[in-house]
């Protein structure tokens, strides 16, 4: 004849469930403050207001606008201007001639600039931010 | 004749010590780490091939309405190469990473001057972005 063991119940204590949960928030409190966040690291060149004329002939200049770009005044698709900047940067071999002047109409979407200014970087161009500046002149 | 009242004495256990002594360094470590910018409402733009950034001295964000917060306070873009400099420092090339987040409907009126007062101010400039699903998973 088999004799049954009587089994034993442990029940965790329900003082300790409190400060389980707290200790459960802070764990993903912490977690979720140490997630990485990512991103583009984009190096431009400090801020200047330049009083003398630069010769800018040489530089590449890049247009963004809504819906197109402009490359050295032609207009272009994203496909196309990967393209078309490599090529162009490829020749340059010094450093000041992978210059790249990009401006932007007021109107142009951070995502399109963004991905402009990404085409640029990896095909080894120096991106330059030409911003309009607003001036008041008084009529008199 | 006087009966004397038991005195009871109340002693914190000592065996919990450890605990707070844990729960306070914890505590603190949240609390050096934030720089409480949660209540700004923001969509990354997607990019793809995103890196992960390195810690920032600074944020600037551009919130939905277009608003602009340095270390989540509200601030002007003529304001903020100045409060930049004083984040920044003497702070060595490779040391002043600044994290821009921009709205992902954003546009160029709102983050160009944005862009160029980090540049003034001399920060390394990090655009905080969200990687793009690969289309080939999709």
């Amino acid at each position: 004849m088999k004799l049954k063991r009587g089994k034993m119940l442990i029940d965790p204590p329900a003082s300790a469930s409190s400060d389980i949960a707290f200790i459960l928030i802070i764990f993903f409190l912490v977690c979720a403050a140490i997630q990485p966040e990512t991103g583009l690291a984009q190096i431009l060149p400090k801020t200047e207001e330049q009083k003398e004329q630069r010769d800018q002939s040489k530089n590449i200049e890049v247009s963004i606008t809504p819906t197109n770009i402009v490359l050295n005044g032609s207009p272009l698709q994203l496909a196309e201007f990967t393209r078309r900047i490599k090529a162009a940067l490829q020749k340059k071999t010094l450093e000041a001639d992978r210059i790249v002047v990009v401006k932007s109409t007021p109107n142009t979407p951070y995502p399109l600039w963004i991905r402009v200014s990404q085409v640029i970087e990896q095909a080894g161009g120096i991106l330059t931010l030409e911003l309009e500046s607003e001036k008041t002149i008084n009529v008199k | 004749m006087k009966i004397q009242r038991k005195k009871l004495t109340a002693s914190i256990p000592a065996f919990a010590m450890g605990d707070i002594g844990f729960l306070l360094l914890i505590f603190f470590v949240i609390l050096a780490r934030a720089q409480d910018d949660s209540h700004i409402q923001w969509q990354p733009a997607k990019l793809p091939d995103v890196k992960i950034a390195s810690n920032p001295l600074a944020t600037v964000s551009i919130d939905s309405s277009f608003k602009i917060y340095l270390d989540g306070k509200e601030t002007s873009a003529d304001e903020l190469a100045g409060a930049l400099n004083g984040i920044l420092g003497d702070s060595s090339s490779g040391q002043r990473n600044v994290f821009l987040k921009v709205h992902k409907e954003a546009k160029a009126s709102h983050f160009e001057p944005v862009i160029a007062a980090i540049s003034e101010a001399g920060g390394d400039l990090i655009h905080i972005l969200e990687p793009e699903d690969n289309p080939t998973n999709q």
